[in-house]
């Protein structure tokens, strides 16, 4: 009770943004780096993001055209650290370059589900009545669905294709977004600073910009990252099962999918995209927890 | 059109919550019915892609077939080793003068699974299905028919019953491979009874006459039939035969190293050794009669352009492909027939690998930078094609070397078969598992013109070409084998001149099964049936 109590407080009050947000990427920044296990989804999010920038700079072969089929299956050697792949393609550089393919699905697919989901939750939240009914309902509707199996529903009508899969991931993720942006903004809706600025005569855009959405800032960036994170997740498994990518896309479910063939005779082909995957999901999710503890109002002091 | 795609989505998504409620159940039933009959020697076959459909006349695809030839028997079969004909449910038959009318004598005492009786009215009531399209049951594309008797109703002008146990075919001229394609699976006989009353729904309620009964088919799991107690012939010697659906090469492989399985096909060439060392299994090879290629649609720009066709022939490594690809099991093709058939060609040149020429043939046709289009690669593993998806890579590489962009595009594999029927492929990856033995098998049905209709077309590289056409229509009516040879032989030069496809391969597909299983003769033909085979306890 008391908890909740807090929370209403804090929302209610009126802020001096620039000031206190400050203080509050700081303090944020300063939890994350304490927690060792939110400092370790850091520096792998952080290597991540590098390695898919300077992609073609440290990668050492050519993901697509550097293939050998007489040398195809070749184990981990010092010339190709993580060996070569059913084509006689440079494992290494594949994954490097797929590192690129899934900041790109990503931040496209969470992109589009972060810019459907607040706009569709902000009116959702701000004009209430029957057009909350309408989408908050048709929301539900997506959430009752197991994520990948709505994901795959998708793409089998658009098409197997890796622009497809991103599309799909978005609109299985938007729900989320609407709902964090709806309860936050009808939970500052009937605040005085905003009857304040509705009473100066502020546009209802204007208001929802400027007055409400930036209280719903911390949730948001909490769920951005960590829908980064499953969103990678399924792109691979949509690729895995030929959704997605396809060949020849160095993307990790798509490798890991083509080496699966290998297990026995060759498992160093599926193990390396398998651990890729794992670990930057792991990141985003290391990251996003320690985010959502370092965001919580509730630590501030 | 939005709403549309949105109630498509749900029905998906209704289907693969059914399925997924549907397979748990028919585990159980299984497990169940294992248990009751302990004594039961089951043979569990497993292959990549379950069956299209299992009335025999209304498919193409090797998987339905297995099942089929096991429920159905045809008028006349092969040989066990050989692709000579020998008598089936017809015991004798006899040739007119004029080579135009075919008599045949059927077997007496034969009985459909559903007790009717097996005489000439059936006999007659299956191909007057098949080649009349006014027919009230002719419900299907009936391809494999249009196919061999060039169209609807094709070559077969009458059927007529002599006697009960006597039917005569009246041709509206002579055909050489008429027998044996009498012998082809999908020319199987079906119960009139059970087509009447099934209608549209035939399809999956098969009733033959053959050694086997069909039982029950899940789709995408498994198709089950039992022996027949009541088979005019030697009976099975297994109780039951469970056709599973397993698309995973390497998990088949698991399958059947722990032992729930007994036999697969679509074995990883990488895997073959693998077999070859595990003390439990046994490795057989199928004699080759197939063909693995590359088809380009003619009618798509710039497929159109003989030269561009010739480029991509120089441009595809087909040794490479072999040695990665095959394990070694196969031979480059350069003629769309196998080398172990009457009528081959071993004259023509064909292409060797040869980029060089490959970009001097593209600049010589416009297209000194290359051009863009789709490599379609099939989702299943085949006998001619172990790893689609993997050679579609390695051509795309080959072509990428030549300046072709071209984009790897892959379906379902019913979609697949569709689409290409339909023509709306470029580059289209296929095969093909003679059937007959004849060379006509091969070349008349890929490569005739009379067989790019639309949506049931056999050639899909919509290659019509007259002077090819007046050779294969020439040689089916020739009864003397050495004149037919010729002018098969002839038909191979100008298809290789003309080059509507790149000839990929002839494999020698690979058979993995349990040390149990005896009695089984792979048939050149690609399907066989398991009356003689036997599982030892």
């Amino acid at each position: 009770m008391s908890e909740t109590v807090l929370n209403l407080n804090d929302t209610q009050q009126p802020r001096n943004e620039t000031r206190e947000s400050k203080g509050l990427w700081a303090d944020a920044f300063n939890r994350i780096v304490r927690s060792k296990s939110s400092l370790i989804g850091l520096i792998i999010v952080a290597i991540f993001l590098l390695v898919a920038l300077v992609a073609p700079v440290i990668a050492p072969y050519d993901p697509i055209n550097d293939s050998d089929l007489v040398k195809r299956l070749e184990e981990p050697s010092g010339q190709h650290i993580m060996g070569r792949d059913s084509q006689g393609r440079d494992i290494f550089s594949r994954l490097i370059y797929g590192s690129r393919i899934s900041v790109q699905i990503g931040v496209i697919s969470v992109s589009f589900a972060l810019i459907l989901g607040v706009s569709l939750g902000a009116a959702a939240g701000y004009y209430g009545r029957w057009l909350d009914g309408i989408i908050m309902r048709a929301m539900d509707i997506l959430l009752a669905f197991p994520s990948v199996l709505l994901a795959i529903a998708i793409t089998a009508v658009l098409g197997p294709e890796l622009r497809n899969a991103m599309i799909a991931i978005g609109v299985v993720y938007t729900p989320h977004f609407a709902r964090i942006v709806r309860s936050t903004v009808l939970s500052v809706k009937a605040a005085e600073y905003i009857e304040a600025a509705r009473s100066i005569g502020c546009s209802d855009l204007r208001i929802i910009m400027r007055h409400v959405l930036p209280n719903c800032i911390a949730p948001i960036i909490v769920q951005t990252t960590l829908s980064v994170g499953t969103a990678i997740l399924d792109a691979a498994a949509l690729s895995f099962l030929g959704l997605g990518a396809q060949p020849p896309t160095p993307e990790w479910g798509a490798m890991l999918s083509d080496g699966r063939s290998y297990i026995q005779k060759a498992p160093h082909v599926m193990i390396f995209p398998g651990m890729a995957i794992m670990f930057v999901v792991l990141g985003f999710n290391l990251l996003g927890d320690g985010l959502r503890d370092a965001l919580d109002p509730r630590l501030k002091q | 059109m939005k709403a549309r795609k949105l109630v498509v989505a749900f029905l998906v998504i209704a289907a693969l919550m059914v399925n997924i409620v549907g397979c748990g159940g028919g585990k159980e039933t299984e497990n169940k019915a294992s248990e009751g009959k302990g004594n039961d020697k089951v043979f569990v076959f497993a292959r990549s892609g379950d069956a299209s459909g299992l009335d025999p006349i209304n498919v193409t695809d090797g998987e339905s077939l297995y099942v089929t030839q096991q429920i159905f028997d045809t008028l006349l079969d092969y040989e066990e080793d050989s692709t000579e004909v020998k008598p089936a449910l017809a015991t004798e038959w006899e040739n007119s003068k004029d080579g135009k009318e075919w008599t045949l004598k059927l077997r007496k005492d034969v009985k459909f699974h559903d007790g009717t009786p097996f005489n000439a009215e059936a006999v007659k009531f299956n191909f007057d299905r098949w080649r009349d399209e006014k027919n009230p049951y002719h419900q299907g594309d009936f391809a494999y028919y249009t196919a061999m008797f060039s169209g609807f109703p094709g070559v077969i002008k009458d059927v007529v019953v002599v006697d009960e146990y006597t039917v005569k075919f009246v041709l509206t001229k002579p055909m050489a491979p008429f027998l044996a394609n009498l012998a082809m699976a999908t020319f199987g006989m079906s119960s009139p009874e059970a087509i009447k009353k099934y209608g549209e729904d035939y399809f999956k309620n098969p009733v033959g006459t053959g050694p086997f009964k069909f039982v029950k088919w899940e789709k995408d799991q498994q198709v089950v039939v039992e022996k027949n107690p009541e088979y005019w012939g030697q009976k099975a010697k297994v109780d039951r035969i469970v056709f599973r659906t397993i698309p995973d090469n390497s998990a088949r492989l698991l399958e059947l190293k722990a032992g729930t399985i007994d036999a697969m096909i679509g074995l990883n060439p990488d895997d073959i050794q693998t077999v070859k060392d595990d003390s439990n299994l046994q490795l057989m090879l199928r004699p080759s009669m197939n063909v693995g290629y590359l088809a380009m649609n003619m009618e798509k720009k710039p497929l159109d352009n003989v030269k561009v066709r010739q480029a991509i022939n120089y441009a595809v490594n087909k040794q490479a492909i072999i040695d990665a690809f095959y394990g070694g099991l196969a031979k480059p093709a350069k003629n769309p027939l196998p080398p172990s058939l009457w009528g081959y060609n071993d004259n023509v040149k064909g292409y060797e690998y040869d980029p060089a020429k490959a970009k001097a043939l593209l600049a010589e046709a416009g297209f000194p930078n290359g051009f863009k289009t789709t490599l379609w690669a099939m989702p299943v593993a085949r006998d001619y094609m172990p790893q689609p998806k993997e050679i579609g890579q390695a051509i795309q590489q080959d072509l990428a070397k030549v300046g072709i962009d071209a984009k790897i595009v892959t379906y379902d594999w019913t979609t697949y078969i569709q689409k290409g029927e339909k023509g709306e492929h470029d580059l289209y990856l296929f095969g093909w598992t003679g059937d007959n033995g004849d060379p006509d098998n091969f070349l008349f049905y890929l490569l005739d013109k009379t067989n790019t209709v639309k949506g049931s077309a056999g050639n899909v590289s919509f290659y019509r070409d007259d002077r090819v056409s007046a050779l294969l229509t020439e040689a089916q009516q020739e009864s003397d084998q050495a004149k037919r040879a010729k002018l098969y032989e002839q038909a191979q030069v100008l298809v290789s001149e003309h080059a509507p496809w790149v000839p990929l391969v002839h494999s020698t597909p690979p058979i993995a099964a349990k040390k149990s299983i005896t009695g089984w003769l792979p048939h050149a033909t690609g399907t066989e049936c398991f009356v003689s085979l036997d599982k030892a306890e």
